[in-house]
């Protein structure tokens, strides 16, 4: 009946109800819900050779070495499988048995190929014989395709291995173990191997000494191991492999399982009965850690976002209580004058009230149920069970909790009141700006919170609300500020004779649906505001951490070193270097130093990708290749006279000294060469050099040197002329000069040497050397100090901007740190960036750099082109990573998923903050309609009284927004620090927590339209609804 | 028409009442010494301008507000040194308030039978014994209306209703501010037959407020409240002055227009009693 006489009421309550319930409900659900998204990808991710379980048991007795002449069978692989306790099988597959040695063709050369020898359990059936049969019988091996070619082996051929030394009387004997191919296999690739490449190292030679040449893994039946007819094989284990069920492991059974995997590995490794070793490996404890560790990031930031939406849910919830309670105030008023006290007016209350409150309950967990569905077909991958578990149950109740108390205390407030104060028709309302009790300890209480979180001295979950408490406390205060400040400005309307806009600002003073909307207005617009700027930043972070992580839209590995080749497929594919560049990756030992990026700077800029914005354009013609000739020589020998020469040499006792003079030259290998031309030890008019080079195929002239005793000063001038490269086929003139050809060198404690000349023919260089043992000058086209951009420090021991970094050679260069980078893309925080053009000049490049092929898009097509090129060189590519990759990793993680409840959140928060205009609206209806009635009365045209109305809410609304926007501006800035943007950090920050202002004023527009026309439509309702008529008393 | 159940009229006497308003830092003295007896059964009328405190004191008679000063006296309770239960109890038993506004007095989701029943419930728990609500409202010609929602009732019907959830307690003192207000004079009169059957059947004392003439000449005894006192009376048509607890006497309203402040009177006892002679009268 009562439900009846005030549906809408009803209706409101009981959604907001829902809401809070929900609120409670999904937090658990959501959480469990990624926890299972993250346990399926985390096992789809990682290799069942890591997921699975693997278990190698083996003997070892002390005192046991390879020569011990004891046969050491290692105990059978059905015991090691037994290892695995009953209890755990459950979530694993059926074992795979195996045993394997090590075996080493005779009579063990380091030409006669060794390797592993297996048995697994069903391998036959996951190989494709190519050639003969599997092997069915003890000392049947079946060999690789390139081991058959390698070693011309073949299906009927036998090898011998050496099997175990053994004593026999005085001598050691070792046994030869004859193996006869029954066939040649080809490996099928699937989960059955555990990880284990059976292919790969047939002739490839191991340095490991002694140096021996490999071959593939054979394959050879059980009784080759246990057979008693057959020697014992050195090394032989057996091999136990259980693969993970992933459709029976759930969340907590990956949990739990990491830590039995765990205490298991540990207590094998620590128990070695009896000299048998059982070593257990298994990726699962590892991915048990990762869920752990992600999962503590859901728990603060799911409760974070959902906290601010249930405590607006909450508040909102008390005010249309209060809103609710106070316009039964009559009723509680007939109560009391009918003798039914206070009780029985708190049970009249509660009596209707309470059971709406809780009707919600129901509707809000099957909303929170929907919702997790819905983000469980829409963001989360992976397939888990649906669960409801514990968690939820608790949750509801907590929310069953509140939704009570906040009911019961809605109703004590006006059931307390005195009769005298509940028949008044407009309830007695602290005036001006006096605050209440209640109003006063919530101010000081949550921005004691929000104070103490601000400063840092605030932690834990009370810290999650702090956004949120303070809206709260902006909006009370504003709400507060707003009643008096609206009398004053409605009065002074008034008397400037603006009776429309007083008349509404009055209205708004006098109605106590101000101050609530005021209040909740606020906390809407900032959890909208909020969220987004979370939801924002999180995203941009993610993005940008990406694109740091990726480098470009697609990064290719290139197998080997041949750049030349590389370079030259590029050209026929992309000669502008527009959409693909390559850059080589040089990674030294030690983790002081730098790694060294060589790029090709005009293509690196425009493809690379830079998270928070390139770098200056100008930045990269500092490392632009020098626009000057080589000076090329070709003999076995030059020649050069040195004429004019005033050098000299003082040592620090006053003798004079002589004075070296050299040049620097890089042959055709890369091999720089240091050239002495002589020593002049006083000056000389005219001194001809003829000394030999090894630059039959061509050398290039990189630098003249002079050198001295330590301390030593020299001064002086000398010009060389005449140099020819001298060889059988005849001279070669080379020209030194002109002078610009040359670095000058320059020094404040070493000194100078200064090129001088306008004739190419010849160079005269002017020295001055404060006691540098020796002063180099080098060609422009080489320059001695590489130029680099540098990103973070440098490493120890760098001199100002002078350092040390690899160069593609893998030799140390001089570097200058030319500019600094914020960061290098896909390269760790100490990198140096230099120009490939420039470090290629003269150098080969090292088989230890890495050549990569950044790409401007990910495009398919065009990397086929490049791989088809490649290809044509003889190039091949190892692998991609893409720029979607890398992001997919950033997005599937709990701190992601979590991120974007805030889309949801700030849609709910507005959604709340309409429903509270609605229902101050619905409550007060009868009372505004009459003032709107009598204003009609009084002559006031509709469309005046349709714009009072309006008026009346609308400057309410707006000013709402606009705190609420400041508050979660606030908020958004004190909470994101403790938000997790990632799962894990990544090596090189590029966290930016700055305001995501698009977002920002998305929502903040968002607040207003929906709001403020919200506020429109139902002023204007109200308007339409003030017929003369309501002047009459109506129930 | 005739009402079941029994009681019998409670007495209401006012000693020296006082009761200040206060508000933003203001007070206004809405009564200011009223003397006032009402005998059990008795039917009195409450009359005076607007804002001379005849609410004022119906709400102190019937607990609603505690007096500035002076006593209150309903029945055997003292009210000014009343305790909550004491004031719950009376209030379900014996005494009864009927607002202005028959809506104010109705749950309004109830239907008139709803409302009796819960008007009755405090009551039936001290143990009175109480007729069904049917008889209640058929003692006020509303049977037929028991179960109709209040929102189809018209204002005629309303008020009975809220007379019948008003004397649903069986009160013995119903006090019944403006309870013919905005009727037609046709519901008036039922009304105000309502009441007197009430206090005719079952004993009850009536205090009503009233700004209408007619209710008052039907009312065989009214008090003027002027000024916070009281400032006549009226009996059987016959209107009194009132003479102070502190000597003064208001003058009746018609007199007062003769009487301009300043007036010298003198007062001459006769046989047949005292008579006020005008000496010098101010001229307006």
């Amino acid at each position: 009946m009562r439900l009846r006489y005030r549906p809408f009421q009803a209706v409101a309550i009981a959604t907001l109800a829902a809401l809070i319930t929900a609120c409670a409900a999904f937090a658990p659900m959501y959480d469990r819900a990624m926890r299972q998204a993250l346990t399926d990808i985390s096992i789809a991710r990682t290799p069942a050779a890591v997921a699975g379980l693997q278990m190698t048991g083996t003997t070892q007795l002390g005192g046991f070495t390879f020569a011990s002449h004891n046969r050491t069978d290692p105990p059978s692989p059905e015991v090691v499988a037994d290892e695995l306790p009953e209890d755990l099988r459950g979530s694993y597959g059926d074992p795979v048995l195996g045993y394997s040695a090590l075996v080493v063709s005779e009579p063990g050369a380091s030409s006669d190929p060794r390797g592993q020898l297996i048995w697994r359990e069903g391998q036959c059936e996951h190989v494709t014989m190519v050639e003969g049969s599997c092997p069915d019988a003890a000392g049947e091996i079946a060999i690789s395709e390139a081991d058959a070619e390698n070693f011309g082996l073949g299906a009927g051929d036998t090898v011998r291995v050496s099997g175990i030394p053994r004593d026999r009387g005085e001598r050691t004997v070792v046994p030869s173990v004859p193996l006869v191919v029954t066939g040649i296999y080809e490996q099928q690739r699937d989960d059955y191997w555990f990880g284990l490449n059976l292919t790969g190292l047939s002739g490839v030679v191991d340095s490991t000494p002694p140096p021996h040449v490999q071959h593939d893994i054979w394959l050879t039946e059980r009784g080759t191991f246990d057979s008693s007819e057959m020697p014992p094989l050195p090394n032989q284990a057996s091999t136990v492999g259980y693969p993970l069920n992933a459709d029976a492991v759930g969340v907590d059974d990956v949990l739990a399982l990491g830590d039995e995997i765990e205490r298991l590995a540990d207590d094998a490794r620590r128990d070695p009965a009896n000299g048998v070793s059982i070593d257990v490996y298994s990726g699962l404890p590892d991915i048990a850690d990762e869920i752990r560790e992600q999962t503590k990031q859901s728990r603060i930031t799911v409760p974070l976002l959902m906290a601010q939406l249930g405590l607006l849910a909450v508040v909102v919830l008390w005010l249309v209580l209060l809103a609710v309670t106070e316009q039964r105030r009559p009723e509680v008023a007939l109560a009391r004058l009918r003798g039914r006290g206070r009780q029985g007016a708190r049970r009249l209350l509660l009596g209707e009230l309470l059971p709406v409150t809780l009707a919600g309950v129901v509707p809000g967990v099957l909303l929170a149920v929907a919702g997790v569905a819905l983000a469980r077909t829409s963001v989360l991958p992976g397939s888990a069970p649906f669960e409801l578990g514990v968690p939820l149950v608790a949750a509801v109740v907590l929310a069953a909790v509140v939704l009570t108390s906040v009911t019961v205390l809605a109703v004590l407030r006006v059931s307390r009141e005195p009769v005298e104060t509940l028949l008044r028709r407009v309830p007695p309302r602290p005036t001006g700006f006096a605050l209440g009790v209640a109003e006063a300890l919530v101010i000081a209480g949550a921005g004691s919170v929000v104070v103490l979180f601000a400063t840092g001295g605030l932690e834990g979950p009370i810290a999650l609300a702090a956004p949120g408490l303070l809206a709260i406390v902006v909006g009370m205060v504003l709400a507060h500020l707003t009643t008096p400040i609206a009398a004053v400005a409605g009065r002074r309307f008034l008397r400037n004779g603006r009776v429309r806009a007083g008349v509404s600002f009055l209205d708004a003073a006098r109605s106590p649906a101000t101050r609530r909307i005021v209040a909740i207005v606020t906390l809407a617009s900032a959890l909208a505001v909020f969220s987004a700027d979370a939801l924002l930043v999180g995203d941009r972070n993610r993005a940008s951490a990406s694109e740091q992580g990726a480098g470009a839209a697609l990064v290719a590995d290139v197998v080997g070193p041949d750049l030349a080749a590389v370079r030259n497929a590029l050209d026929e594919v992309d000669p502008d270097g527009e959409l693909v560049t390559p850059v080589v990756r040089l990674i030294p030992p030690g983790k002081d130093a730098s790694s060294t990026l060589a790029v090709v700077p005009d293509e690196f800029q425009d493809i690379a990708l830079f998270p928070g914005g390139a770098p200056d354009p100008a930045l990269w013609d500092r490392i632009a290749v020098p626009e000057a000739e080589p000076i090329q020589i070709t003999g076995s020998s030059l020649t050069v006279d040195i004429d004019d020469s005033t050098l000299r040499s003082k040592r620090l006792d006053g003798e004079p000294h002589p004075v070296q003079l050299g040049f620097d030259i890089i042959n055709e290998r890369g091999e720089t060469l240091r050239v002495l031309l002589g020593e002049l030890s006083e000056p000389a008019e005219h001194t001809p050099v003829d000394v030999p080079v090894g630059c039959r195929e061509g050398c290039y002239l990189t630098g003249i040197w002079l050198r001295t005793l330590p301390g030593a000063t020299i001064d002086g001038s000398a010009t060389f002329r005449n140099l020819v490269g001298v060889s059988d086929t005849g001279d070669d003139p080379v020209d030194l000069g002109p002078a610009y050809l040359w670095a000058p060198f320059d020094d404040a404690n070493d000194g100078s040497v200064t090129p001088i000349s306008d004739d190419p023919e010849e160079l005269t260089i002017e020295v001055h050397g404060n006691g540098a043992s020796e002063l180099t000058m080098s060609q422009v086209w080489l320059p001695g100090t590489v130029p680099a951009l540098v990103a973070g420090d440098l490493p120890p021991g760098s001199d100002d901007n002078r350092f040390s970094l690899v160069n593609i050679d893998g030799e140390e260069s001089d570097a200058a740190r030319v500019a600094t980078l914020e960061r290098v893309p896909a390269s760790p925080t100490e990198t140096a960036v230099v120009n490939l053009d420039l470090v290629e000049r003269g150098s080969a490049i090292t088989s230890s750099a890495v050549i990569e092929l950044w790409f401007a898009e990910d495009d398919d097509a065009l990397l086929a082109d490049v791989t088809a090129a490649l290809d044509e060189h003889g190039v091949d590519l190892s692998g991609t990573t893409s720029l979607a990759g890398v992001r997919q990793g950033y997005d599937e993680s709990t701190a992601a998923w979590s991120l974007q409840l805030a889309a949801l959140i700030g849609a709910a928060a507005l959604v709340i903050a309409l429903l509270v205009l609605v229902v101050s609206a619905a409550s007060s209806w009868r009372f505004r309609t009459r003032d709107l009635a009598a204003l009609r009365m009084s002559g006031v045209p509709s469309r005046s009284i349709g714009a009072m109305a309006v008026a009346a809410q609308l400057p309410a609304v707006v000013v709402g927004v606009a705190a609420g926007a400041l508050a979660g501006l606030i908020g958004a800035r004190l909470a994101l620090p403790i938000v997790p943007l990632f799962a894990a950090a990544p090596e090189v920050s590029t966290l930016d927590l700055g305001t995501a202002w698009g977002g920002v004023v998305l929502a903040t527009l968002g607040a207003l339209v929906v709001l403020g026309l919200g506020s429109v439509l139902i002023g204007r309702a109200l308007a339409g609804r003030s017929d003369i008529r309501r002047l009459r008393e109506t129930l | 028409m005739s009402m079941q159940g029994s009681t019998h009229g409670t007495r209401v006497s006012t000693r020296r009442l006082v009761h200040i308003y206060r508000s933003e830092g203001h007070e206004v003295a809405a009564l200011s010494g009223v003397d006032l007896d009402v005998a059990p059964g008795e039917m009195v009328g409450l009359l005076g301008p607007s804002g001379a405190g005849k609410s004022t004191l119906l709400s102190l008679l019937a607990g609603v507000f505690k007096p500035s000063a002076g006593k209150v006296h309903v029945g055997a309770i003292e009210l000014s040194q009343a305790t909550p239960r004491e004031l719950d109890e009376m209030r379900a038993k014996d005494v009864a308030l009927m607002l202005q506004g028959a809506s104010r007095n109705l749950l309004p989701y109830y239907t008139p039978y709803e409302n009796v029943r819960f008007a009755q419930g405090a009551a039936r728990k001290t143990g009175k014994d109480l007729p069904e609500p049917d008889e209640v409202l058929a003692g006020v010609g509303l049977e037929a209306e028991a179960h109709t929602p209040l929102a189809t009732l018209t204002p005629g019907h309303r008020q009975l209703a809220a007379l019948a959830v008003a004397m649903a307690s069986r009160p013995g003192l119903l006090l019944a501010d403006e309870p013919t207000s905005q009727l037609d004079h046709a519901a008036r009169d039922k009304v105000l037959a309502s009441i007197a059957d009430a206090n005719r059947q079952l004993g009850t004392t009536v205090v009503i407020v009233t700004h209408d003439p007619d209710v008052a000449a039907f009312l065989p005894r009214t008090i003027t409240i002027r000024d916070g006192r009281v400032g006549g009376e009226g009996r059987s048509g016959e209107e009194y002055a009132v003479v102070t607890p502190d000597g003064f006497l208001p003058l009746p309203l018609h007199v007062r227009e003769d009487l301009l402040p300043g007036t010298l009177v003198r007062f001459h006892l006769t046989d047949d009693g005292y008579v006020l002679i005008a000496e010098e009268k101010v001229d307006e």
